[in-house]
């Protein structure tokens, strides 16, 4: 078990597609980004081995990241999650991010959830104690048990996010969330506005995707139904969006970088340029935002304008 | 006045007393309350079997028929020769197609030899296995117990309209009568005949709900829906609202969420959530069997074919109640078909391409022959149809097949339609399908295609089974069970004569590949395989053999074993996958791209089969398939849209369409602007 070196990173996301403006964060943040897998107990041989293989897999696609650092726990003890995350406390520092990933059975008994890890379980009420001692102010909480939705009302913080795969403690059918979770790290279609960067909520919209499209191809009636919610005080959300309040934390948060999107900004002749780049793209989110106003023929016009603009100013970038 | 008024209604709502009260009730149509009086007559009276069977006749009227049989049941444990109870339970069983009817309908004659109903139920049966002559002696018997029953004067005279002949001595003047008489034809497939019967019977008695719900549902079935509408709404006023009716309505209410494409010669209705995506594939396969089917049964239909794709089995199933063949997956209605769509059903279980095909061919036969064709024969010529496309269609040797080979209980031809009408064991119906099926290709092999079409115009002219087979095959249909027989033995024995071996083999191979014992279970696999070479369902030996080379690093090996799967029909999406991956590996990409197409037939709503097909067919320059996958993949909102676009700007370019590849550019830059190899081609575009 280590925990090493954070990662440093320089990132740049937008929300919606539909909204982009309102949570444009174009800040450089530096940042430092820690990881920790648990995977709990399986019960069955099947289980077992599937909740350690999905542990491991993430470990390894965070591992294949530049600069990425990782820890995972598979088939945990609660002392070994204490310990933990006890550690991560000591480590890390306000402008750091955190990410807990949790993979295994849960369960919820109306009052409070559990993640059922090997003897005594870790309750969410105590997780959430644990948590709100590390200073990470920016925290990423991926629960992927079954149940998972009972823990919500436990874990939510403004600063955190945090993600279901279940909309609630009943949901108590064993999940696949985690199994499109793990795909959102490796599939780059999992980053969506093709900025090298996988965000919270473009991981969370490709795994939940994938994960009715399970449902929907097996023709079994879905058992689970992720959610988010990331205002610390709102109802976790199916569909986060400007409309329900949920969604722009998760937008911000870098789960994964997938490609050398700093480069370009270490070089001081190309400044100009970012800054066009910059303004063109939010001219476009404008424009996508005025959409529904503009006549079908002239926005396509001044789409084709922007884009065109915005490819040549890139391919000067590239040179 | 207020006071009399309460004293009434007060009066009206104390339990019945005697079984007058409650059949009085009942015949007022207050069924809650003769539902209550049967009740409290019941708890008074337990031994009274009587009760018990009056009270079970309300139900069956009232669509319930299992509470039905439970009550007749429970008559019988008081008095076990109850004849009406009897009589009860052979309806319930003739209602739902069951073979127990004739037995329940002997019984309740040998309790009352007098029984008519009993005797006219007999006859019914019989003439829906399609055996006239037999139901006409059953109902000359009952006729002879009582000259004024309707019933089989309506299965005679039923026997006359079928052969055509209009004018016939036992018209029974009567709604349930012509009741009867529909709904026989409706089952022969006469669906227009029928519905002039059911008008009849309306005419004869108005209020006969019966009759004008299965109008409605067979007016739908021949696409007249506001028609149909009109009659199924008149039943729910009038408080007729049995599972059909109901359910027929609800479906109607559902079109609003179809769409609806039309060529000159095929209307397409499919469900809005896939109707983008399966479009392209269902379309193009209607008008290639139409094509096909034009050429082969040498007819021109008159009119578009209209065929319906239900996401939902339970909408689909709606369209087959009432109908002998539980668990089809399509249903052709003269030029209506109604069908499973493959989102309906597990991926893997279902070809939609095969089902297309064969319901299509009895849009060809039952038109060719104005619907004057026995079932064995119109199934039979549909199953062979499926493999006719490809051998790799259509369904496999399965063990209940096996079974019943083996147990030798397949029907002679002359009275197959008995096997899918009233079958006797539960799997009959498949078995019936299968047998068919073999006789059709068996006549296709021994006389040649021309002597299938003679037999479709012999029937088409009224000829019987028997009269038919000795006419185009020149041997009695005695003989031709016998040769037919011989030859499907010829064709299974081995599989028949080895079935117990295979199964205790296939335990044994994959517990060897449990134990990483690939040698002994390469070995011991092939000779399992080759046993039973049609079992490709889950569990099957050439995925273990295709795992067991993968473990041994024998990619080749593993690709073969796939081959031999997918030839004989193997469906898993999973596993035409793995071998479509590995095929690609080897550097066959026009082979991977063909087992890939091949899924398109089985399960096509998967973005990951468009995604790799369109890259395979742009690779290897078909740009028109590679549009139409790329297509496909954005037609189901897919994860990563701009990437789509920009596959379909990509095969758009390749067949020089560069303003529609530049409009899916700006697709893929809208939702990612800055997506580079989108930018790039942009750029190139517009120089």
């Amino acid at each position: 078990m280590r925990l090493l070196e954070p990662v440093r990173r320089t990132t740049r996301h937008t929300f919606l597609c539909v909204l982009p403006l309102l949570f444009l964060t174009s800040a450089a943040l530096p940042a430092s980004t820690y990881y920790l897998t648990v995977s709990g107990l399986g019960g069955e041989p099947d289980y077992e081995q599937h909740f350690a293989m999905w542990a491991n897999d993430i470990g390894k696609a965070l591992k294949t990241a530049p600069d990425s650092k990782v820890e995972t726990l598979v088939n945990a003890t609660r002392d070994q999650v204490r310990a933990a995350l006890d550690r991560l406390a000591g480590s890390t520092q306000p402008q750091d991010d955190l990410v807990l990933m949790l993979i295994g059975h849960g369960s919820f008994d109306g009052y409070d959830y559990k993640i059922n890890l090997r003897g005594p379980d870790l309750s969410a009420s105590e997780l959430a104690t644990l948590l709100d001692r590390i200073p990470a102010r920016r925290q990423l909480v991926v629960d992927m048990t079954s149940s998972s939705g009972g823990a919500i009302q436990f874990l939510r913080k403004p600063g955190r996010v945090v993600i279901a795969a279940t909309k609630s403690g009943t949901e108590k059918n064993a999940t696949v969330f985690a199994r499109y979770w793990i795909e959102a790290l490796n599939d780059p279609a999992a980053d969506s506005d093709k900025n090298d960067v996988v965000s919270a909520l473009e991981a969370f919209r490709f795994a939940d995707k994938k994960t009715a499209a399970f449902y929907e191809s097996q023709n079994r009636l879905a058992t689970e139904h992720a959610v988010l919610e990331d205002t610390g005080k709102g109802e976790a959300a199916r569909a986060p969006s400007p409309e329900n309040g949920e969604g722009m934390l998760a937008a911000q948060f870098p789960l994964l970088r997938i490609g050398a999107t700093a480069a370009a900004a270490k070089d001081p002749a190309k400044l100009q340029l970012i800054a066009k780049k910059d303004e063109l793209e939010q001219k476009i989110d404008k424009l996508k935002y005025d959409k529904a106003a503009i006549p079908p023929d002239e926005y396509k016009k001044q789409l084709t304008t922007l884009l065109l603009e915005l490819a040549r100013t890139q391919e000067e970038i590239d040179k | 006045m207020k006071l009399l008024l309460a004293v009434l209604c007060a009066a009206a709502a104390l339990p019945a007393q005697t079984l007058e009260q409650a059949e009085s009730l009942w015949k007022q149509h207050r069924y809650y309350e003769a539902n209550d009086a049967f009740r409290a007559l019941v708890a008074a009276h337990p031994r009274n079997a009587e009760y018990r069977v009056r009270w079970g006749r309300l139900f069956l009227e009232r669509y319930n028929a299992p509470e039905a049989a439970k009550l007749f049941n429970e008559a019988l444990e008081i008095q076990p020769k109850q004849a009406d109870a009897l009589f009860g339970l052979a309806e319930v069983a003739a209602n739902g197609f069951e073979a127990q009817a004739v037995v329940f309908a002997h019984k309740a004659l040998d309790a009352d030899p007098h029984l008519v109903g009993a005797q006219e139920l007999l006859a019914r049966v019989a003439l829906e296995d399609n055996d006239p002559a037999k139901a006409a002696a059953e109902a000359h018997k009952a006729l002879d117990m009582s000259p004024q029953a309707t019933q089989a004067r309506a299965i005679l005279a039923t026997i006359d309209w079928l052969n055509d002949k209009t004018d016939t001595p036992w018209d029974p003047h009567d709604g349930a009568g012509y009741e009867t008489a529909a709904r026989i034809f409706v089952l022969n497939r006469r669906y227009e005949e029928g519905i002039k019967l059911f008008r009849k019977a309306i005419a004869a008695q108005p209020d006969l709900w019966s009759a004008h719900s299965q109008l409605g549902i067979n007016l739908m079935r021949l696409g007249r829906e506001q028609e149909a509408r009109a009659e199924l709404e008149l039943c729910y006023q009038n408080d007729y609202r049995d599972a059909a009716t109901v359910n027929t309505l609800r479906l109607m209410d559902s079109y609003k969420n179809f769409v609806t494409y039309k060529t000159d010669r095929t209307i397409l209705r499919l469900h809005k959530k896939e109707a983008e995506l399966l479009h392209p594939y269902f379309e193009a396969e209607m008008l290639r069997a139409l094509r096909t089917y034009d050429k082969k049964y040498g007819y021109k239909l008159d009119r578009p074919v209209q065929v319906e794709v239900y996401p939902d089995h339970e909408d689909f199933a709606v369209r087959t109640m009432g109908m002998p063949g539980l668990g089809a997956l399509g249903v052709t209605f003269g030029y209506v078909v109604a069908m499973d769509s493959p989102s309906g059903r597990p991926p893997g279980t279902f070809h939609w391409a095969s089902t297309l095909w064969h319901e299509l061919s009895h849009v060809y036969v039952l038109n060719m022959t104005d619907f004057r064709v026995p079932r064995w024969f119109t199934e039979g010529l549909a199953v062979h149809e499926e493999t006719a496309v490809s051998p790799e269609w259509g369904d496999r040797l399965d063990p209940h097949v096996i079974m019943a080979i083996k147990d030798k209980k397949l029907l002679p031809v002359a009275e197959l339609d008995r096997g899918f009408v009233h079958p006797t064991y539960p799997a009959q119906v498949v078995v019936s399908y299968f047998e068919a099926g073999r006789m059709c290709d068996y006549i296709n092999r021994e006389w040649g295609w021309p002597k299938l079409l003679a037999m479709i115009h012999d029937f088409a002219g009224g000829a019987s089974t028997p009269a038919v087979i000795e006419k185009e095959l020149g041997i009695k249909p005695e003989e031709f069970d016998k040769r037919f027989l011989a030859a499907l033995d010829a064709d299974t024995k081995k599989t028949v004569d080895n079935f117990d071996e295979w199964r205790k083999g296939l335990k044994k191979v994959a517990e060897e590949y449990r134990a990483q014992d690939y040698e002994d279970m390469l070995r011991d696999g092939a000779g399992i395989r080759d046993m039973y070479p049609d079992f490709v369902e889950a569990g099957n030996v050439y995925q273990l053999l295709a795992d067991a080379c993968l473990a041994k690093g024998d990619k080749p090996g593993a690709i073969a074993e796939l081959e031999r799967y997918t030839k004989v029909g193997g469906r898993s999406p999973d596993t035409l996958k793995q071998l479509a991956t590995l095929l690609e590996e080897a550097g066959n990409r026009k082979e991977a791209a063909a087992v890939l197409d091949r899924l398109n037939y089985i399960q096509p709503i998967d973005e990951d089969l468009h995604r790799r097909l369109g890259d395979l067919w742009l690779s290897l320059g078909n740009t028109a398939g590679a549009i139409r996958e790329y297509q496909a993949v954005l037609a189901k909102s897919p994860t990563d849209p701009a990437v789509s676009h920009y596959n379909l700007a990509r095969a758009y370019r390749s067949a020089n369409r560069a303003d529609a590849a530049k409009d899916e550019l700006l697709l893929s830059l809208e939702a990612a602007p800055g997506f580079r190899p989108a930018q790039k081609m942009l750029l190139e575009l517009s120089k």
